[in-house]
């Protein structure tokens, strides 16, 4: 059931994305970790660059779409910059749809 | 699914988004950032600058009057490079369109550079009013100078007051904001505000001796200080804060490291070096009626260093990035390209010892090529990016959102800024070849790429290329063309 809860919820973090790499924060590797404990959510994740605006967006964001998933009661989401984030972070399949194979 | 990363948890002051983070001692930062000190406080997330926008339609508004000028054949090279006419264009070209178009986007980016708030977001839209009013009093002075006006003396030091006071606010709001986190970037930001610092006090007091109020002493730096105050005005506080930011946004763009922090510093240092060498070095030779070709040698030297160093942090950026090119990238090449070519034509014409006569061709190509060519390129994805924030930020994680690059038609905006690059330098050749008439034709050509390009950027605050289905998702609104609304 927790476990349910917890592919439902990286499910719905699936519509919130990185304005700049066009790819939502799941596939990204954005997220870190999903924990559930009773109907509450803890969401560990982080982003590109810390003083950035987007990067309140996609914490919030994180928080909405959590929020909305039923059978969560409350969602928290803490931004954490350890470890950094990298590009090998990223799905295969959608790092190579970036044009990263090609590159570097 | 691969492996999750192993997590070290910081220490969160207070949570949510903008909001303040405490690094836990010895942690690394993030991908793209510098190495930092140990335990430190840093800001996660951040605002939306307000006033960005207005100072980005002003400076752009500032740039079509320029080029106006330059296709009347107002100015250089009709006139003298001294002429009050040619005055009147390097001012509104260099304080009119670069310096609020410079200031514009430090207000969104020093905070992001050094992960703190903006000191003071209430002293923005003050600054811009000031340095306007500032601008078209300091033009009305030269326009009377000229003799376009009746005379009054007292405009050009009311001009050079409101200037200094509008700057004054800009170097405090953002000086104070990179101090508290001088690293990287934010250190060539802090040259160049000092630099700027410099440039307004030989202004003042080249605006004072012109209405003959400044004595024998401001009469004495009006006719030698010239060289001083546009070296720092373009070389440190234009060129220093241009190279600085660019290091970060082609970073973040192109998902490349940062350039190391020791690395850059050694750039900054050249640049650094070149503009006290003028500053202090051209006081001294007017202080003591000395010649200025040794010392203007010495930061020749050191600048053409700083543009060294810079190419090859550059080629660092781009030999280890992991995306490919978008269109701001593949432009600030070939503004990259002007500056190498500007500094390749200043050693050809210092050699062959032509470069009085003809080194408005030299300044045009570096104010319009490099500069120039380096901000168009960069404010086209810097409106796309702030317009997605202001518009799409809101409504993330509630509805699907297009990604910053839906807001743009890359294809059509190519031809825009390659008429404005070749128009560029197709003017730098017609002015070495002392052809007024054909300069006059390149700047009709420069105004068509730039018309364009400000089309494709209103295209842009207004989501014209962003398809129907996500354009306006639920909750979300339309941006204002300029300012930001949240």
């Amino acid at each position: 059931m927790t476990d349910q809860l917890v592919e439902r919820v990286r499910d719905a973090l699936r519509v919130v994305i990185d304005p700049e790499l066009g790819e939502n924060i799941v596939d990204l590797g954005f997220v870190y970790d999903v924990a559930v404990a009773g109907g509450t959510v803890r969401i560990t994740m982080t982003a590109t660059t810390p003083g950035c605006p987007a990067t309140s967006f996609l914490k919030d964001g994180a928080q909405t779409a959590a929020s909305a998933v039923p059978g969560v009661v409350s969602a928290d989401v803490t931004m954490t910059f350890e470890p950094p984030w990298t590009p090998s972070l990223i799905e295969p399949t959608v790092r190579a749809s970036l044009g990263f194979a090609a590159i570097n | 699914m691969g492996t999750r990363p192993s997590l070290r948890h910081h220490k969160e002051r207070r949570g949510g988004p903008g909001k303040i983070i405490r690094m836990t001692p010895g942690s690394r930062r993030n991908f793209f950032a510098e190495p930092e000190r140990d335990d430190e406080t840093i800001m996660i997330g951040g605002g939306i600058s307000r006033w960005t926008m207005a100072y980005f339609a002003t400076a752009l508004t500032w740039l079509l009057a320029a080029l106006a000028l330059m296709v009347a054949g107002i100015g250089h090279p009709a006139t003298d490079l001294a002429a009050p006419d040619t005055l009147v264009l390097v001012h509104v070209v260099c304080i009119g369109w670069l310096s609020l178009a410079m200031c514009g986007a430090l207000f969104q980016f020093v905070p992001v550079l050094v992960a703190k708030p903006l000191f003071s977001e209430g002293l923005v839209l003050p600054a811009l009013g000031l340095l306007t009013a500032g601008l078209v009093a300091l033009l009305a002075g030269f326009m009377a100078l000229g003799g376009r006006l009746p005379s009054a003396p007292w405009l050009l030091p009311l001009g050079a007051v409101l200037l200094v006071a509008g700057f004054g606010l800009v170097v405090i709001n953002l000086g104070v904001t990179a101090w508290l986190r001088p690293t990287g970037p934010a250190r060539f930001v802090l040259v160049g505000l000092a630099s700027l610092c410099a440039t307004a006090a030989f202004g003042t007091v080249f605006a004072f001796a012109l209405a003959g109020w400044a004595g024998p002493t401001g009469d004495a730096v009006l006719a030698r200080a010239v060289p001083l105050h546009a070296i720092a005005g373009l070389g440190g506080w234009l060129t220093l804060t241009a190279m600085g930011v660019s290091y970060r946004l082609l970073s973040m763009f192109m998902l490349a490291p940062e350039v190391e922090d020791r690395q850059s510093r050694l750039t900054l240092a050249a640049g650094a070096l070149a503009v006290v060498t003028t500053v202090g070095g051209g006081a001294v030779t007017i202080g003591f009626a000395m010649g200025q070709n040794v010392v203007l040698s010495v930061a020749a030297i050191f600048g053409l260093s700083c543009a060294a160093l810079y190419g090859r942090d550059l080629a660092g950026i781009f030999r280890d990035r992991k995306r490919q090119l978008e269109l701001n990238t593949r432009m600030a090449i070939l503004s990259f390209a002007s500056l190498a070519g500007a500094a390749v034509l200043g050693i050809a014409l210092v050699s062959m010892g032509t470069l009085t006569s003809h080194s408005g061709a030299f300044v045009f190509l570096a104010v319009f090529g490099w500069l120039s060519g380096l901000v168009l390129a960069k404010l086209y994805k810097i409106i796309a990016f702030l317009t997605w924030l202001e518009t799409y930020g809101p409504v993330m994680g509630r509805a699907p959102t297009p990604r910053v690059q839906d807001l743009v038609t890359e294809s059509r905006a190519t031809k825009w800024f390659a008429i404005y690059h070749l128009s560029v330098w197709t003017g730098t050749l017609a002015l070495l070849a002392q052809e007024p008439n054909a300069f006059r034709v390149t700047a009709a050509a420069m105004t068509v790429g730039v018309v364009g390009i400000v089309h494709e950027i209103i295209r842009i605050r207004r989501l014209e290329d962003v398809a129907p289905p996500l354009r306006l998702p639920a909750g979300a609104a339309a941006p204002h063309l300029l300012f930001a609304k949240s």
